[in-house]
């Protein structure tokens, strides 16, 4: 290479890529005192540039940035850290919970397929329960109509059936709003 | 979920992946990892202190704010050096900003002002003619970056003090290769000429 080195080549130097193209400029740059000086000069600059240090912010920056940040807890990790809260921290508090877990799941699948092989059994016992609950919920409600409208009032209600029940439900309702409307309008006089 | 000691060791693409799960410290390893390349690329950009750190702020406040959106394809840091870049290069379009030395501000009066606008370099165990030395070429280049283009200066910049390729600054900065190209070679070529007088 008879001629000296181009900017865009000591560029290629600089940047030290390797291959054909820069072994003849690095030939050129050993025998050619000007270019070499061109290089090193360069060289010089760019390893200022390098160690160059990262500069620090003030000791409270990061603070003041995580107090303007929303940190998004997605709703799964939510439930995982929950269920993690659980866990005991200790080896020995884990195994027992292991056992304790372990203990009621097989209890639980013992009972599910009793119930699956007994299901006729089950419903009927079911529909003995239901109606059991019902009439338990009907007597306390009875028992309220009566003590709050007098047994006459009741006994019109329940030989009324289910119209007798709308209308009741409908005038507690009415009384409920009158009532409302009425304790609205005394605390807007007395507002006044 | 990892200890502090371990996310120190974790590579970028799995912080940010408990950060996505909302884990405090993922968040704090990340700034811990990134405050100071983010606040030194913007205050060379900027050459003020304060207007630094409220645009490093807005940078990160940005990047963990959106921290869902991040593809793990992609260099976490390479996302944050466009934003800074960005915020940086906004901020000098609204305003004319003046320079800078190492030693602090030259608008600063009093003594604290001098050691508030300071920059706080971090000691890399040199001799003490070593370091006046290194001082003394720290801060020639340092006004020889603040006399340079915007463009030229993130360049620069990102190619030697962050030691990023031409095609990840391409990618960062939203220019043509060819351009990047130029622009860096055109920052040498006038550092260069700004630190001749030391050499001779």
């Amino acid at each position: 290479m008879e001629r000296h080195l181009l900017p865009s080549e000591i560029d290629l130097l600089l940047d030290g890529d390797v291959g054909f193209g820069t072994s003849p400029l690095k030939t050129h740059v050993r025998k050619c005192p000007s270019c070499r000086a061109e290089v090193e000069d360069a060289r010089a600059t760019v390893k200022a540039l390098e160690h160059l240090p990262h500069l620090a912010p003030s000791p409270l920056f990061a603070e003041r940035v995580l107090s303007r940040v929303s940190i998004f807890v997605p709703w799964h990790v939510a439930v995982l850290d929950t269920l993690r809260g659980f866990v005991p921290s200790t080896r020995r508090g884990r195994i027992a919970f292991g056992v304790a877990g372990g203990s009621l799941a097989a209890v639980m699948s013992v009972l599910v397929l009793w119930i699956a092989m007994r299901f006729d059994a089950v419903l009927f016992a079911a529909g003995i329960l239901a109606d059991r609950v019902r009439l338990a919920i009907l007597d306390a409600a009875g028992t309220l109509l009566a003590g709050a409208l007098g047994d006459s009032a009741y006994t019109i209600v329940r030989t009324s059936g289910l119209f007798g029940l709308a209308v009741l439900t409908l005038a507690l309702i009415a009384a409920a709003l009158l009532a409302a409307s009425l304790l609205r309008t005394v605390a807007v006089h007395r507002r006044r | 979920m990892p200890t502090v000691l371990d996310l120190a060791n974790l590579p970028d693409a799995d912080v940010v992946a408990l950060a996505q799960q909302g884990r405090e410290p993922a968040y704090r390893e990340l700034l811990r990892r990134y405050e100071r390349p983010v606040f030194s690329l913007i205050f060379r950009m900027v050459r003020d202190r304060e207007t630094a750190e409220d645009l490093a702020q807005e940078t990160f406040i940005k990047v963990l704010n959106h921290i869902d959106r991040y593809r793990p394809e992609f260099k976490l840091s390479s996302w944050l050096f466009k934003i800074a870049n960005n915020v940086a290069i906004d901020h000098l379009r609204r305003r004319t900003v003046d320079t800078i030395s190492i030693d602090g501000s030259p608008h600063a009066a009093t003594r604290a002002e001098i050691e508030a606008t300071s920059f706080d370099v971090e000691s890399r165990g040199e001799s003490a003619l070593e370091e006046v030395e290194s001082r003394e070429l720290g801060s020639a280049i340092e006004r020889a970056i603040a006399r340079l283009r915007p463009e030229y200066r993130s360049c620069i910049m990102l190619r030697h003090v962050e030691g990023r390729s031409y095609e990840e600054i391409a990618a960062m900065l939203d220019l043509p290769l060819g351009t990047v190209k130029t622009y860096i070679h055109r920052a040498r070529k006038e550092l260069r000429e700004a630190l001749e007088h030391l050499r001779t």
